[in-house]
């Protein structure tokens, strides 16, 4: 692969200083276009579109089959993500201790669905299959806390609690 | 060569053959969805599912399992038979079934299956896709709920077309073909994923609704845009060619085109094809009967035919190998003027000259099979894939199938830059032959040169004081690249000429040449240079001798001529130097200056509508003949439709012409074509019907020979920018300009700057921009990127609209200012 180097793209939009070192890093290795693209999702929180045509340029690899594999892998995220990533098993055993209605107070609270993020990057809510901890169901995790036997009303304490904490 | 048995039958295929081969070569049809002869093993569909006694407990899929010796392979038993109809159900749970309005219908391997398998229900159901269609560029339409995942399509753009326009994007139940950002295409637009798309998902826009695949003529033919000599197969129907039709047996290339020729077709039938001939009266192109016209042309020739040094004739190489036999003959012997040529005044010198001085013979030393078959290429200007998109394909699938080394050396950089392993060597416009004095140069400092090279001490006087710093790159290059070509095994020199490549002439032929000769790199499979002739029949041009022999004027003399008075007749065949020589306010005056002029043309071109009579002449689809790629390969063209309007195929025109004059008369073109066999010494033993299909490659015995060339030497100025002139990829010549395909994606002339350039003229892509040189100035769209280098600023020819021959006049190198309007 004739692979380029840093200087001879420009930077678009988005500062890609960082992309552009991630890169470099990686550079000379073979199948580097994972942890590129890792590195590059571990910096600015979700793969930027400036960063895919950087890659793409760079490793030499067409941008179709960087977004292929991005859209595959569920760790890849093409939007940004919230600061605080909110996540509520829908298991079978948190389904069956009332997930469904924690969800929804969630939904109703933030205004945001499954899998999208307020508009102040606050916040990004999912709903995952299972959290491996049946015991504590219904279970929601927020970034790594965990908050076992969900309620309605902890979903208040939740929200108020990470209302309060600092964005940077 | 391994041995096995398929439904009884005995067969011994090649060890790296799949079952699915082995099949193919013994007659026995195996279904297949996703597999195509050109396209690595996929294996996805599961429709060629087969029984193998040593694998017994499961079905196995033929495409993509090897042979082995013994192997005892049933193709079709009731389980078999009843998986495949389970292939079937699953599929068309989610395909729509809009066969009716389906372009595809005929020509889809999937509703042929599910007829063949009577599958005529579905056990069952589910929702359908409901996918948004992709309506948003004017050639290729995307229905994605068409799609059965086969991969084709994403296949053949990576691996034969380079490109990657497409891949597999989501996965599970929403996984689907899609691109980057599932946005609309947006790619070159050769159509290949159109082309081996085994249903109706991905269909040709300029075709949608025109005709039901099984009504549609076939018929096997040439195609008229480049050199390269692709064959097709136009679809015609009530008189009109109305698509071409992919056959992955056809020709070198397998059925592959580029957008030219999937999508550039659309001139035959132009609604602005000449229709009845011309003649000028008050001043005006007015309507006029054939024999009136005929009449005219006769009666002025035949005056030439006592001052003949008076007459000139232009022929494109576009006409078949007869026409151009007839057009020599009749110019050459019946007039007795000596003044005919075709582009090469201007641009095929390296053919006509420089191979000749080289090895003995107007021809490429190399074929296009050598491509292949070499194991390291190198590319002069990396336009060989937007001038010869095909060959570009083969280029491609040598460097990343068969891992043959590619080196470019170029003015800019292009696609082929990007393949693996590719290095580019980027040197200052118009330096192509002090690059290869200074290889040369390199190669004997090296003690590189092959023994006993005759001449070598002429060439080494003559390359003495070539530095890499005069071709405008590092010594450690040059150095490089000569090693490596050097003490390759085979090496292969590709080098692309045209109209649009002012430089590219009989000196540098010769510097590229004696590069081969200086390390034996040549009368070698996968050796020797390769020269790329711009237009379909540029080498039958040469072959037919249309060029000027002894004192006649070439086609630079011949408008030079014009222009002082000494030529007082010139009879145009299909040229258009209006807008494809150097120079156009030049060449407009000459030709206004010329006391009679006629144009036989498929269109009223700039030149033509300059003439006192316009002949409507056939497109390549109205008639049969010849015509001899750059590889050397003579191919049958095939009429497909009949003329359009009045129009009557140059060889009737010159036929008639020839005849009136007291020359020669024939009852058909392939009476001419005898003659050639009997004429051309190349040509000898060949006849029309011998040609078949695949056509015939004539041997060259070459003499070869050092001849040294002088580099032009040309200081940068101040200030300015240097002009690249060349072919954009959607292009060839002047005539795409009336394909709507070719028009659709590429309708204006532009002018291709650096970003810094660009940023510096304070320019942004798409913004009108004024180039000016010497000669003139044109307005053109600026496109900025990285292709360029800085400094540098490179325009396509083809258009008469902002042409830029307005601003070129010939030279290797012009200067230019760009100025935002």
């Amino acid at each position: 692969m004739s692979n380029a180097p840093a200087e001879e793209i420009a930077a678009e939009e988005i500062d890609l200083t960082e992309a552009n070192e991630i890169i470099d890093k990686y550079l000379t290795l073979p199948g580097n276009l994972m942890p590129v693209l890792q590195g590059i999702q571990d910096a600015y929180g979700f793969v930027p579109k400036p960063t895919i045509d950087l890659v793409a340029e760079r490793l030499n690899v067409y941008p179709s089959q960087i977004y292929g594999v991005l859209t595959f892998y569920a760790q890849f995220h093409l939007k940004p993500r919230g600061k605080f990533i909110i996540r509520v098993c829908v298991g079978t055993a948190c389904h069956v201790q009332g997930a469904e209605r924690i969800t929804e107070t969630f939904f109703g609270r933030l205004g945001i669905g499954h899998a999208e993020t307020t508009e102040d990057l606050r916040y990004t809510f999912e709903k995952v299959a299972c959290l491996g901890a049946c015991g504590m169901a219904p279970l929601a995790m927020v970034n790594d806390d965990t908050y076992g036997k969900m309620t309605v009303q902890k979903v208040d304490e939740i929200i108020e609690t990470y209302n309060a904490r600092p964005m940077k | 060569m391994v041995n096995l048995t398929i439904d009884g039958k005995q067969v011994a295929v090649e060890k790296d053959a799949t079952i699915y081969d082995a099949a193919k070569a013994c007659g026995i049809k195996i279904p297949i969805l996703c597999h195509d002869k050109k396209l690595h093993p996929f294996g996805g569909c599961r429709m060629c599912l087969v029984e193998v006694e040593q694998m017994k407990g499961r079905l196995i899929p033929a495409c993509t399992t090897p042979v082995t010796e013994g192997m005892i392979v049933q193709t079709t038993t009731d389980e078999i038979v009843k998986a495949r109809k389970l292939v079937l159900e699953l599929l068309l749970l989610k395909h729509p079934i809009d066969c009716p309005v389906c372009d595809a219908a005929g020509d889809c391997d999937l509703q042929n299956l599910t007829y063949e398998y009577k599958v005529n229900m579905n056990r069952f159901v589910d929702e359908k896709f409901n996918h948004e269609i992709d309506y948003e560029n004017p050639l290729i339409e995307r229905d994605m709920n068409r799609c059965i995942h086969c991969g084709k399509c994403a296949r053949i753009c990576d691996e034969i077309v380079s490109y990657g326009a497409y891949t597999f994007i989501n996965r599970g139940i929403e996984a689907k073909m899609g691109t980057e950002f599932d946005g609309p295409l947006n790619c070159e637009f050769c159509g290949s994923c159109v082309s081996v798309c085994p249903v109706g998902a991905l269909n040709s826009r300029p075709f949608k609704f025109k005709a039901r695949w099984w009504a549609l003529q076939k018929t096997k033919s040439v195609c008229s845009y480049c050199g390269t000599g692709c064959q097709l197969t136009l679809g015609s129907k009530d008189g009109k060619v109305l698509t071409t039709i992919y056959d992955e047996n056809q020709g070198f290339h397998n059925g592959q085109l580029c957008t030219r020729g999937r999508f550039g077709y659309q001139f035959v039938n132009s609604d602005k094809r000449l229709t009845a001939p011309m003649i000028r009266k008050n001043g005006n192109l007015q309507e006029a009967t054939w024999e009136e016209a005929l009449a005219e042309v006769t009666s002025r020739l035949s005056a030439g035919k006592s001052d003949p040094a008076s007459v000139a004739a232009l022929a494109t190489p576009r006409l078949t190998n007869e026409e151009l036999y007839l057009f020599g003959k009749l110019f050459r012997g019946t007039v007795g003027t000596d003044n005919i040529d075709h582009s090469a005044g201007y641009a095929h010198e390296a053919l006509t000259k420089g191979a000749v001085a080289s090895f003995g013979v107007a021809a490429s030393p190399a074929e296009i099979a050598d491509v292949q078959k070499s194991n390291l290429l190198l590319v002069v200007k990396s336009d060989a894939y937007e001038t010869h998109p095909v060959i570009g394909f083969e280029i491609n699938l040598g460097v990343k199938r068969k891992g043959i080394a590619l080196r470019i050396v170029s003015d800019k950089k292009g696609k082929l830059t990007r393949l693996p392993g590719a290095k580019t060597t980027v040197h200052a416009p118009g330096n192509e032959v002090a690059l290869f004095n200074a290889l040369c140069k390199s190669v004997i400092d090296q003690g590189l040169a092959a023994e006993g090279v005759a001449g070598l001490d002429a060439l080494k006087a003559a390359v003495a004081d070539a530095t890499a710093e005069k071709a405008g790159v590092t010594a450690e290059e040059i150095a490089a690249i000569a090693k490596e070509f050097a003490s390759a095994e085979k090496a292969l020199i590709i080098l692309p000429i045209g109209q649009g490549y002012p430089g590219h002439n009989a000196a540098l032929a010769n510097a590229a040449a004696n590069l081969a000769i200086l390390t034996g790199q040549y009368g070698k499979e996968g050796a020797g240079l390769l020269i790329m002739g711009e237009k379909n029949n540029s080498q039958g041009a040469v072959d037919m001798g249309i060029y000027p022999k002894g004192t006649g004027l070439n086609a630079a003399a011949i408008i030079d001529g014009c222009a002082n008075g000494n030529i007082k007749t010139l009879f145009v065949a299909g040229e258009n130097p209006v807008v494809s020589y150097p120079n156009r306010k030049k060449v407009e005056k000459a030709l206004e200056n010329v006391e009679f002029m006629v144009v036989s043309d498929l269109f009223l071109t700039e030149t033509a509508a300059m003439a006192d009579v316009v002949l409507p002449a056939c497109s390549f689809a109205e008639k049969s003949g010849t015509f001899t790629s750059l590889g050397r390969r003579v191919q049958n063209v095939r009429k497909a439709i009949p003329a359009v309007g009045l129009a009557k195929s140059d060889f009737d025109i010159l036929n008639a012409l020839s005849q009136a004059l007291g020359g020669a008369r024939y009852n058909n073109q392939g009476e001419v074509f005898t003659e050639i066999a009997a004429n051309v010494p190349a040509y000898k033993g060949l006849t029309q019907a011998g040609l078949k299909d695949e056509g015939a490659v004539y041997p060259v015995a070459l003499s070869a020979k050092l001849v040294p060339a002088a580099a032009q030497a040309s200081a940068p100025v101040a200030g300015k920018l240097t002009l690249v002139t060349g072919s954009a990829l959607y292009h060839c010549g002047t005539m795409s300009r009336f394909g709507e395909g070719p028009m659709y994606v590429c309708p204006d002339a532009y002018a291709e700057l650096n970003v810094a350039d660009a940023a510096a003229l304070k320019v942004a892509e798409g913004d009108q921009v004024t180039v000016t040189s010497g000669t003139g100035a044109v307005q053109v769209v600026a496109k900025v990127g990285k292709r360029v280098p800085q400094g540098v600023v490179f325009s396509p020819y083809h258009f008469g609209e902002g042409s830029v021959n307005t601003i070129t006049d010939g030279s290797e190198v012009t200067y230019v200012t760009v100025a935002k309007k």
